[in-house]
């Protein structure tokens, strides 16, 4: 199977002009589950053992914990560049979905598809681009002028 | 780079450029190398086979192009008519003498790629008996490509000082005679 089908962009960096640079992309992180739900009863476990610990590890990190009666309980990430991402957390462990969250406060907030390119640069040459009088002497005077009748 | 943007960059770096060159006692199938190589674009560092940049080349002097060794009288073109008994063979010197411009026509054509844009690429190619160029074509030439071959001097070129100053192997005495 080729890959030309599939969605795929170019890379790219998440610096939104140095502003972004060296800052944890993740930005707002909302754990929405079910107080009584049996698939919520990993996500409780995780709000009893660690919600409070990572969210003082992570003081960059807004967290909310919002419980919703008879809901699927999900991960919903909020990127610095406005990218939202849920994740399903129905019926995982409390070590699965510290898991995912370690993973989403990792994540960029780009899509993750197919990368074009491995390289991008935005200035794309410093001595200028090629064109047909580079490294060759100008117009004029490169016309032999002496059998040239009509110089 | 001020006043001078990206897109303006991009217009210089797909123009195309008119070469001149001067096919006068020079071996056809040098110039034809030297055209073919421009009309594809090849010496571009941004050629690619699907793009299309080749440049122009005006040719002049094609009467007299300069074949070696026994190429006037044996070398042969053919072809066919499409007819029954419609082959056709001439000499060089026969189809120069009809054509002036057929030779190095032909030479070009031959060393082209066998593709689709060979006919495009061939009508980029301007070729001239003589050295008269319409003004048009002459105002768009950038570069006057180096002839492959110096042209050699005629006898009747040199001054009589410098046929005198020629080195000789030897002086006749006054009796010498000539055969």
């Amino acid at each position: 199977m080729t890959s030309r089908g599939t969605p795929s962009r170019f890379l790219k960096s998440v610096l939104q002009n140095g502003v972004g640079r060296y800052v944890c992309q993740l930005k707002r992180l909302s754990l929405v589950f079910s107080k009584v739900g049996q698939s919520s009863l990993g996500a409780r476990e995780y709000i009893e053992e660690g919600v409070v610990d990572f969210a003082r590890q992570n003081p960059g990190i807004v967290v909310y914990v919002s419980p919703q009666s008879h809901t699927v309980p999900k991960l919903v990430a909020e990127y610095l560049n406005g990218a939202v991402k849920e994740e399903q957390i129905a019926s995982k462990t409390s070590q699965e979905i510290a898991q995912l969250i370690t993973k989403l406060t990792g994540q960029s907030g780009l899509e993750v598809i197919r990368i074009r390119k491995p390289i991008h640069t935005d200035s794309p040459s410093i001595q200028g681009q090629w064109h047909p009088f580079t490294n060759r002497p100008p117009a004029l005077g490169v016309l032999r002028p002496g059998d040239r009748q009509t110089q | 780079m001020s006043g001078f943007t990206k897109s303006a960059q991009q217009w210089a770096t797909f123009a195309r450029s008119w070469y001149l060159i001067d096919a006068k006692m020079q071996p056809p199938g040098k110039i034809a190398a030297m055209c073919s190589v421009r009309l594809q674009g090849k010496h571009k560092p941004i050629y690619h086979a699907l793009s299309d940049i080749g440049d122009h080349v005006v040719v002049i002097n094609t009467r007299h192009v300069a074949f070696s060794g026994n190429k006037w009288e044996q070398k042969v073109y053919s072809s066919h008519t499409g007819y029954p008994g419609g082959f056709k063979q001439v000499t060089a010197a026969q189809l120069h003498q009809k054509d002036p411009k057929a030779i190095m026509k032909l030479a070009v054509y031959g060393m082209l790629p066998r593709n689709l844009s060979r006919r495009t690429m061939m009508q980029r190619l301007h070729l001239f008996p003589d050295d008269v160029i319409p003004e048009d074509i002459l105002r768009n030439i950038t570069e006057e490509l180096p002839q492959p071959r110096t042209v050699p001097k005629k006898l009747s070129e040199y001054t009589q000082e410098e046929r005198e100053a020629f080195p000789r192997l030897w002086t006749p005495p006054e009796d010498f005679r000539m055969k």
